[in-house]
């Protein structure tokens, strides 16, 4: 298959109700229908809303996921590289029912493991409460009441802790010039330090109320009350502190016993997913009593063999019709193996709309040079394409776009090295430093197969302008191929033929101009005569853009006003083709600030430390070019296809095909019989 | 010391400048974007690598002005060689840098606000990440224009004889 949008088949599936789930399951596993809201709504069809069920897997599917991520703080999983290498685990049909049976089981153990978790964090948390306890009892050890005691019968004792350091003898002093009158008085100081003394003041029950006005004066606080003495109070506080460390490392144990569950949690994450999906999809169906009917689309090449695998399992009626007109087919890409990568870019932007042709193909050879061009290092390329390459074939079991993305820049890197071979650039001019530094050989450097656009800037930039006219006229031609498909050739001679005649004529006679040809560097000159029939036909074109731009017109005056503003549109070519001079610019960034870290590299010069130095600064520079000089190939190739390119045919707005499927992410449930 | 002894300085002026003003640029612009892009990955760590492409869009102006800056000193003889030039050819040198010295830090900037837009529209629409790019990438390309005319200013004027 060259280049192409699939065709999609409209199916409606009818069937008895009893099948519903068997069916629906066949149809997830098989994972090639999309289903739409059936449009059946009468006396005898009508719509379930299902969605409160489908919640309720959800939530159970973010229980189970919760559990995992409980787990996998306490006993790591595996690294994520290594579920890359290994893929999804593959599950029969009889490990799958019997994991389906236990599956109340399963979500109990979910909820333990999460309660497990709760536990362990309040209990942790509980921890430094007790130590600071114990720390405000330290000050008190000495003193051997209950601290919560507050007297006997006929006396008063007051215990607390007055701000700063006071001693024994001002404090009496104090106590003595507030009251006076009472003699009945003793005070004793239990510990001091800068910050507070802790005091201790027994005196007569009747002069209570008089000291305690009194020290409340002085700023007295109340201690932290115990009902034993301090010492054994903090020797509580001690055991209960070892008792909560010991909890916690209970439940630690706990927790990591469950790590044999891990399977089981990973199981019933994808499960409780994919009903959730199931359920969604039931909300769409249109349902009678007994029956039920599933509409959407499946690929045309598809069709048939749903159809018969369908049939030959259940009582059921699949009926398949092309869609029409007005539906909105969703859109399914597909393409060899050299324009497939592009997918995901021209999904990027758009899938094609309706009627429109798939630009995969072309987007992918241009895709390919205009990196190459930009980055334009052959160590460079030859690192993307080891790269991609090792990890496309360690990787089993990518997402299908990450694949294609991989896929995309193994063929950018081979396209990076031979522009890098052509250009003479490997790690800029890393060949020519190396030999002159470390072997004082400065005539070996690496030749430029074609020529170094460092030294003729203007033939790199010729270069690039052909590259980008020949982008655009290709566009161009797309939309030529779009009307002619449709029968529209009048539409594709008026916008499409005049313009190639405009901008091509245009950029034909400037090379019968010696001071452009010199200017570019070239060595050929059109001969003049040969150049204004050139000209003639760029203003032919024009004329014909003034004639027939404003063609929805009727009025004759308006007609050639759109005519002017349509012709006007050549200055939209001129800052199209401007616009490829990025190429000339990123490519030469590449290359100088290379040769820039081969410069610094190689300064200290020929000896020992210089070559440390200078593997250390290869190392690290030419990382962080690759990395940057990579990036802005891809955003400006991306810019060039998104604004230069499709700006001339390709409008998009097609919806992507999103089959009714487990979207699982530790298992694949395998369908026996695949179609 | 005759005047021609102050073509080196302008010369060396015009290129320390491109690669200063453009690093100034460049490094606002990737603190603003770096921050819209830090706060995005508060709320959803998976978003990092499309954000961290966003918020380095506007790092570019830097790596612009660095080359001008160093093809300008390789050609004047600063690197090595003869930096003998004359105060026209230094005079010349200085306006070849002045694209990459002006439009560099004002287009690093814009291009970081639009960046910030951009991580913006990922972190509420990730799956439009392809046209979030696009936005910023259009302000650069003034910038790649300014460091197309510099560089050719640069090969052309070592080339005249004055």
């Amino acid at each position: 298959m060259f280049m192409a949008v699939l065709p999609m088949k409209q199916v409606a599936i009818c069937a008895l109700k009893k099948d519903r789930k068997p069916i629906l399951e066949l149809l997830q596993r098989l994972g090639t229908v999309q289903v739409e809201d059936g449009d059946l709504n009468d006396e005898v069809f009508s719509k379930q809303d299902r969605s409160e069920a489908e919640a309720l897997f959800q939530k159970n599917a973010q229980i189970a996921a919760h559990a995992l991520d409980v787990l996998n703080a306490y006993v790591p999983a595996e690294s994520s590289l290594a579920v890359l290498k290994r893929g999804r685990k593959a599950v029969t049909i009889e490990e799958y029912n019997a994991r389906v049976q236990k599956r109340e089981q399963i979500m109990g153990e979910c909820r333990k493991i999460i309660a497990l978790e709760k536990e362990h964090s309040e209990t942790v948390a509980a921890i430094p409460k007790v130590e600071s306890q114990i720390v405000a009892l330290e000050p008190w050890l000495s003193y051997d009441l209950p601290l919560d005691c507050t007297g006997t019968r006929d006396t008063a004792i007051f215990t607390g802790t007055l701000p700063g350091e006071v001693t024994l003898e001002n404090f009496c002093k104090k106590l003595a010039e507030y009251i006076p009158q009472t003699e009945k008085v003793d005070e004793q100081i239990i510990s001091t330090s800068p910050q507070q003394t802790c005091i201790f003041v027994v005196c007569a029950r009747s002069d209570a109320a008089a000291v305690e006005d009194t020290l409340r004066k002085m700023e007295f606080a109340k201690p932290p009350m115990t009902s034993v003495n301090p010492a054994e109070a903090a020797k509580g506080l001690k055991q209960k502190k070892e008792q909560l460390s010991q909890h916690v490392e209970e439940l630690e144990q706990q927790i990591k016993s469950c790590a044999s569950q891990r399977a089981d949690f990973e199981f019933a994450v994808d499960y409780f997913r994919a009903r959730a999906e199931k359920y969604s999809v039931i909300s769409r169906l249109s349902q009678s009593r007994c029956t039920f009917v599933l509409k959407g689309y499946t690929p045309e090449k598809d069709a048939k063999k749903l159809k018969d695998t369908l049939e030959s399992r259940f009582d059921v009626i699949v009926e398949s019709t092309e869609p029409t007109e007005e539906e909105d087919a969703p859109v399914l890409l597909q393409n060899n193996t050299f324009a497939a990568p592009v997918e995901p870019v021209v999904k990027s932007y758009s899938l094609p709309g309706k009627g429109e042709l798939d630009p995969s193909v072309l987007v992918a050879c241009f895709y390919y040079v205009l990196f190459g061009m930009m980055l334009s290092d052959a160590a460079y390329g030859i690192i993307m394409v080891v790269g991609c390459a090792l990890a496309l074939s360690k990787f089993k079991d990518l997402a299908d776009g990450v694949r294609k993305t991989l896929k995309m820049f193994f063929y950018c890197g081979i396209s990076t090295t031979v522009f890098g071979f052509l250009f003479g650039s490997f790690f800029g001019d890393a060949v020519n430093v190396i030999a002159t530094t470390f072997f004082n050989r400065p005539d070996i450097k690496l030749p430029a197969l074609w020529f170094e656009p460092i030294n003729r800037p203007m033939k790199m930039l010729a270069f690039c302008f052909a590259v980008g006219i020949l982008h655009l006229f290709v566009g161009l031609g797309a939309k030529l191929y779009m009307y002619i498909k449709r029968g529209h050739v009048l539409d594709g001679i008026c916008d499409v033929v005049f313009w190639y005649m405009l901008v091509g004529g245009a950029i034909a006679y400037l090379f019968s101009f010696s001071s452009f040809t010199s200017m570019m560097s070239l060595s050929y000159t059109m001969p003049s005569q040969a150049g204004s029939v050139f000209g003639w036909i760029a203003i032919a074109g024009a004329v014909g853009i003034l004639l027939t731009a404003g063609r929805d017109s009727r009025n004759w005056f308006k007609r050639i006003l759109k005519g002017l503003y349509g012709v006007y549109g050549i200055t939209g070519y001129l800052s199209d083709i401007l616009s490829y001079s990025r190429l000339l610019a990123l490519g030469l960034a590449t290359s100088v600030i290379a040769t820039v870290f081969n410069k610094m590299g190689s300064m200290i010069g020929n000896s020992i430390p210089g070559v440390i130095v200078f593997i250390i600064v290869f190392i690290i520079g030419h990382t962080m070019n690759l990395a940057i000089n990579a990036l802005g190939a891809y955003v400006h190739t991306n810019r060039l296809q998104f604004v230069e390119f499709f700006g001339k045919f390709y409008e998009g707005g097609g919806r992507e095909f999103n089959p009714f499927a487990a979207h699982t992410k530790y298992y694949k449930f395998k369908e026996e019989q695949r179609l | 010391m005759s005047m021609n002894s102050f073509g080196i300085f302008f010369a060396l002026l015009g290129a320390v400048l491109a690669a200063l003003l453009s690093g100034i640029g460049s490094a606002k612009g990737v603190g603003m974007a770096g921050q819209a892009a830090a706060g995005v990955c508060t709320e959803d760590p998976s978003k990092f690598s499309k954000v961290l492409i966003l918020q380095l869009l506007p790092g570019t102006q830097g790596i612009y002005g660095l080359l001008i800056a160093f093809l300008t000193m390789t050609q004047i003889g600063v690197m090595g060689g003869n930096p003998d030039i004359s105060l026209v050819k230094g005079l010349l040198y200085f306006a070849a840098c002045l694209p990459m010295i002006v439009v560099g830090p004002v287009s690093a900037i814009h291009q970081a606000k639009a960046a910030v837009a951009s991580i913006n529209m990922v972190a509420k629409k990730p799956e439009q990440f392809g046209k979030a790019m696009i936005f910023p990438a259009m302000v650069e390309t003034y910038a790649i224009l300014a460091l197309l005319i510099s560089i050719l200013a640069i090969y052309g004027i070592s080339a005249i004889k004055i």
